[in-house]
Formats: C-alpha cells, structure tokens, sequence
C-alpha cells in the first residue's frame, strides 16, 4: 500500500514537472499536425504573453496566413500571407490576444505554434 | 443457401475490414510524413546565422522605411524578413530550406500588413519577395486587372545569385478598390514564367 502511494507521488511530481516544463519552454501548438482544407483557420487561447505566430508546412508551396488578433476590437495585427515552408510574425504589443492561422490552400499537412 | 449467404456476408465483413485497414494505414504513413518541428527550437534558430539586407520598403504616409532581409541559420533555414533593421526581433515573413530557398519555384513573395480583416481597416500593407536570377521583371498583378512593376536588385546569397524587392501599397493604391491579388514572375521575352497568389485574407 506504502509502496503505491510513493508511485503515485512519483507519477504526479512527474506530470507536474512536465507541465512547468511546457510551461517555461514558451510554445505552444494550437492546431495540427494536421491536414489542412482550403480557408481552414484556427486560433490559440487568449493571452498577453503571445509575441510570436508560426505556421509550419510539409514543405514550400502552400499558401498560408498568420496573425494576432486582439480581444476588445478583434481587429487582426501583423498579418503575414505566403507559400514558405513555415509562415512567421510578431506583435509585440502587450494586448490580450490570440494567434490565428489559416489555410489558403487544400490536402496539405501543418500545425500552428505561439511562442512568447 | 443459407451457406452461401452466410459466405457472401463473411466477404463483405472481411471486405469492409480490409477497406477500413487500409485506409486508417494510408492515413497514418500521409501523417507520418510530416513531423511538426520543435517550435521552441526552430524559434532558437532564427537567433543564429548571418542576415544581409537585399532591398528596402520605402517610407511613406508616416510609415517608417523598413528593409527586406535574408537570413541563413545554423538550422539550415534561408528566412526572408521584412524588418526595420538587421538587428530587429520584429520580423515578418517567412523561412524555406536553405537548400531551397525559392521552394522550387521561380519566385518567393511574401504580403504583410496591419489592420484588417477588412480591407478598409488596413492602414500599412508591404510585399517582399526574392526571385531566381533569370527572372527580368515582377509584376504585381491587382484584382481589378492593372499592374504594378516592382524594382528588383540583385542580391548574391550563399554564392548564388538572386534579385530582390520590397514594395509599400499607398493608401491611394488600396483606397481606389483594387488590392494585389498575384505575383508575376516574367523572363526576359516578357513572359510569365512563373506567379504566386496574394492578397487580404478575409
């Protein structure tokens, strides 16, 4: 009984260490790996941590767009389109805000990261 | 009978099994293809490597003059940014193999702008692009059919040669209706040799 106890302790001093680990490293994926349909978007939680939007893509060719958008007027901010492998932007403003990416293109395989 | 319906309904159970094997297989070996690389990593990267200016975004209506940079990580990554300088973290584009920086096409362009989603709200919208060397003209293809001739530079990367732009839409180009929808890349003969879509997402 004593003995599963401390496994039980061990697994969540675990699961703990591996969130704050997460936590710290400052990415976070918000959609895929994943196959992507033509105007296809998808969004992160909000936070005023975000600084950095990414769409990485099995290669070049795939035409893609990034950006911020804030949570009071849900204008969009640094809003980047092209067909690179991985599409990037910033905004280093300190409204809350949310990443978006969204597929121009169809039947390729990406996901979206935020980095703060 | 009743054997061969029982037969003919073991063949249509084993049909559909295999039907549905292969399929979740087929989808499983597409998605294995591609890895999601590590994005704190890739992130890391763009601090390394040399960055060179190539062409530059004039400044305009209060806007600042910006340049359009090419960077060569460690991480094998050739990255296009329009920035304000060689040494801003406040970039916006985008990164292909260095092996490939053109995706193995004749042009690589990438739109940035602020504002939006509707057209009206866009208040700064600019276009970077690195094309091959035999590429004698871009052209900035606009939804209501005009066109825009960018100027190109040479630029010398990684002991090849390229040509470079940056572009900055007035307001007086986006305010008359017409926005950029294409990239025309054109040889020599004046012919298009090459394009890619752009333009307002919405």
């Amino acid at each position: 009984m004593k003995r599963l106890g401390t496994g039980l302790v061990v697994v969540v001093v675990m699961v703990a260490l591996t969130l704050a680990g997460a936590a710290l490293a400052g990415a976070t994926t918000y959609a895929g790996p994943q196959q992507w349909a033509q105007n296809q978007g998808a969004g992160s939680s909000f936070s005023s941590g975000w600084k950095y939007n990414y769409f990485f893509k099995n290669g070049s060719g795939h035409d893609s767009t990034v950006t911020f958008i804030d949570n009071v007027t849900y204008s969009w901010h640094a809003t980047v389109r092209n067909t690179s492998s991985t599409t990037y932007t910033y905004w280093f403003a300190s409204n809350v805000k949310r990443g978006h990416c969204r597929a121009n293109s169809a039947y390729f395989w990406g996901s979206c990261a935020v980095v703060n | 009978m009743v054997g061969l319906r029982m037969t003919r309904r073991r063949w249509a159970i084993v049909t559909l099994v295999s039907t549905l094997a292969t399929a979740i297989l087929a989808t499983s070996v597409v998605a294995g293809q591609f890895r999601s690389p590590d994005s704190e990593a890739f992130h890391a990267g763009l601090a390394t490597g040399e960055i060179a200016r190539v062409a530059d975004i004039a400044a305009g209506e209060g806007l600042p003059g910006r340049g359009v940079f090419v960077q060569t990580t460690d991480t094998g990554q050739l990255c296009l940014w329009d920035a304000p300088s060689a040494g801003s973290r406040q970039r916006q584009g985008g990164c292909n193999s260095a092996d490939d920086p053109l995706g193995g096409h004749e042009l690589s362009v990438s739109f940035a702008y602020d504002g939006g989603p509707a057209v009206s709200d866009v208040r700064d919208a600019r276009l970077i692009g690195l094309v091959a060397e035999r590429v004698a003209e871009v052209h900035v293809l606009m939804s209501d059919g005009s066109r825009r001739a960018m100027r190109l530079r040479d630029a010398r990367i990684d002991g090849a040669s390229y040509r470079a732009f940056g572009h900055r839409f007035t307001p007086g180009e986006l305010r008359q209706g017409a926005e950029p929808a294409a990239v025309l890349a054109l040889d020599a003969a004046g012919q298009e040799i090459d394009r890619q879509q752009t333009g307002f997402v919405r």
